[in-house]
């Protein structure tokens, strides 16, 4: 009950902070629509994302995790990778546009997320590796259906927030810009029903947790 | 079989013609939302407005008012204007512009609590009516700024204020703003404009240099080299990098003197050059100095100057005035601040010297913010008991109480002009454009007199 309180508090400040956030425009003008268009390739991200991370993280195990490779493929900046994209880009495809901003975003999150799916799954030297593959993959496949409710509710808010340079960068609209372009524009209203949002997606992902401590 | 085929593949080739159209590419560093000619205000919503729709007037490329939807117009004596609508306008849905929709359009800006705050205050204390076929206005404002502002009202169809009757029609797209020619009398002859949200400089520069942008402005701090496809053109523009001070007009008279040498030529750039008056000479103003009699502060002395933060090109434009002081013994701090914060601070103002960048309406009557009681850049109480009289007087460009006003400023100022800014931009070298100091899309034709070469 106490951690349910104390998260709640905490939520509740960034309530009060995101209404009363300081500062004023030259002229009024109305707040940003919100970009629908953008929820259809966020969602396609997410579930990509979503399946592609954990099946990574089964196929490789927890070795994945420290594996060099895979933490020099997340090193790079999410900067990184749209320059990247744009330089490789063919001119005469014409802007990358949203397939572009989807490759470079899964280029950017999947390594991060795969290891973090890999860092969490338990160790299997020497039980379950002594008893054979098969309960290898049977033991990660548990394991990651424990853990990727809460994976997605703990990740949920940074990836549909933090696509914020990809999106400037490779010119597509999308959530990351909205919540930014809100925080310029002083849409106090705007900004508090993310906040709200995000709070709501805390709160249901909270009898994951009480289950996976009992 | 042969003619069904022949005649399968004409179907099919007609529904790729507008593919085929030779599209402008362009780009918007903000969304503008959608065309709402009643409530939308930002100038991303003036661009789209300005395809979209005719005002009654527009402004010709040296700022001069000129005939759009309204054929001609009378200034009366009592300063009312009577306009004469012309009969081929038309809007989308093909119906024609009629005095009902302009003064619903007028009306409804009043009456929507929601309609752009920027056009309510142009409207205040108007009053419209239909004279016999003739929409006839009157303002307590002096005719010739009533007609420069209503320049800036697109006129939407009575009940649809997402319609209006200009030179392309409108369509979004999921993340472009698209423009497609249509029969108007201004006769445009690009098949239509396509725009991107292109939040980020460097992004327009990649993608310009790509060929995936006509018309597009490279990042102000470097200019790298031109691509062989595109040619720069520069314009002029009514904007400038402003200080105000709460201190008096002492430490504006360094500020006046230290602007001249200040700011190294490269890094200005195309971009900018330091201002020279004390009001826009783009708005047709002499440049005059200060003629206070207050003394400057003793160096060594502090003066504190909070900027808008983030901005790289003026950072280092500031770094130079902060050094230009210190060789005269004062010690300039600079103290960024987030834009709506700095705003915030200036309208309650709680700054000893402040600067930001300011984008004047193009017509002189802009200026007085600086000078109306409550005027929105009058952050320092500034009055004078002659004013009142003086801005009543001044009612065309160029009347001699313009000048009266220009000298009780100038004895007094409360704001001095540090960079006068210009517009840098690389056009497809077969398009043909009409730079002009309000851009390439508010002017009237705008970008119906653009043309491909041939």
């Amino acid at each position: 009950m106490r951690p349910m309180v104390q998260g709640a508090a905490i939520w509740l400040v960034a309530l009060v902070l995101a209404w009363s956030l300081p500062g004023a425009l030259w002229r009024p003008i109305p707040p940003p629509p919100f970009p629908t268009h953008a929820l259809l390739p966020a969602g396609l991200a997410v579930s990509i994302l979503a399946l592609a991370a954990p099946l990574l993280a089964w196929l490789g195990g927890p070795r994945l995790a420290s594996r060099r490779s895979l933490a020099l493929l997340e090193a790079p900046p999410d900067l990184l990778w749209a320059g990247a994209l744009l330089a490789c880009w063919p001119a005469s495809w014409g802007p990358p546009g949203q397939v572009g901003w989807l490759v470079a975003f899964l280029a950017a999150a999947l390594p991060g997320e795969v290891r973090w799916l890999s860092a969490a799954l338990p160790g299997e030297m020497p039980f379950p590796v002594a008893w054979g593959p098969e309960v290898v993959r049977r033991a990660r496949r548990l394991a990651l259906a424990r853990l990727t409710t809460r994976w997605l509710a703990a990740r949920l808010p940074i990836w549909l927030t933090a696509s914020l340079v990809l999106e400037r960068l490779l010119g597509v609209p999308g959530l990351g810009m909205d919540w930014m372009d809100r925080v310029v524009g002083r849409d106090r209203v705007g900004l508090a029903a993310w906040v709200a949002a995000l709070a709501l997606l805390w709160l249901l992902s909270r009898p994951l947790d009480a289950e996976a401590v009992s | 079989m042969r003619n069904h085929l022949t005649a399968l593949t004409l179907v099919f080739l007609s529904a790729l013609a507008p593919a085929w159209a030779q599209m402008v590419e362009e780009s918007l560093p903000r969304d503008p939302g959608p065309l709402d000619f009643i409530r939308g205000d930002s100038y991303e919503q003036w661009i789209l407005q300005s395809l979209a729709g005719d005002a009654l007037v527009g402004l010709g490329p040296a700022g001069q008012v000129v005939p759009r939807l309204a054929a001609s117009w009378k200034i009366q004596k009592d300063g009312a204007i009577a306009f004469t609508l012309r009969d081929d306008a038309r809007f989308a849905d093909g119906s024609p512009v009629t005095a009902g929709d302009v003064l619903w359009t007028l009306a409804e800006i009043r009456r929507d609590p929601k309609a752009s705050p920027t056009k309510r205050v142009f409207l205040e204390g108007v009053e419209a009516r239909n004279q016999g076929g003739l929409v006839w206005v009157r303002s307590p404002k002096p005719p010739g700024r009533l007609l420069l502002e209503l320049a800036r009202m697109p006129v939407a169809q009575k009940d649809h204020p997402d319609r209006g009757s200009g030179p392309f029609s409108y369509r979004k797209d999921p993340a472009a703003w698209t423009f497609i020619r249509r029969e108007h009398f201004l006769k445009p002859a690009v098949d239509g404009i396509r725009f991107r949200l292109l939040p980020d400089a460097n992004a327009v520069l990649q993608a310009l240099q790509r060929g995936w942008l006509t018309v597009g402005g490279p990042p102000a701090r470097h200019l790298p080299e031109v691509p062989a496809t595109h040619r720069v053109i520069i314009q002029p523009m009514h904007a400038q990098l402003v200080v105000w001070s709460r201190a008096g007009a002492g430490p504006l008279r360094l500020l006046e003197r230290w602007r001249r040498d200040a700011f190294p030529p490269h890094l200005l750039g195309q971009n900018a050059r330091p201002s020279r008056g004390l009001w826009p000479e783009t708005l047709g103003f002499e440049a005059r100095t200060i003629e206070s009699a207050t003394q400057p502060p003793r160096a060594p002395a502090i003066l504190r100057l909070q900027y808008v933060a983030g901005e790289e090109s003026l950072e280092k434009l500031l770094l130079a005035l902060r050094e230009r002081a210190r060789k005269e013994g004062y010690d300039l701090q600079l103290i960024p601040a987030e834009q709506a914060l700095l705003v915030d601070r200036l309208q309650r103002a709680d700054f000893e010297l402040a600067c930001s960048m300011v984008v004047f309406d193009p017509h002189p009557w802009a200026v007085l913010e600086y000078l109306e009681p409550g005027g929105p850049m009058n952050f320092t109480g500034w009055h004078h008991p002659r004013f009142a009289a003086l801005a009543a007087a001044a009612r065309l460009p160029g009347d001699p109480a313009w000048r009266a006003l220009h000298t009780l400023w100038a004895r007094n100022p409360a704001a001095l002009p540090m960079l006068d800014f210009r517009s840098v931009i690389w056009v497809d070298k077969r398009l043909n454009v009409e730079p002009s100091p309000l851009g390439l899309y508010l002017g009237t034709p705008g970008a119906a007199g653009w043309r491909w070469n041939k």
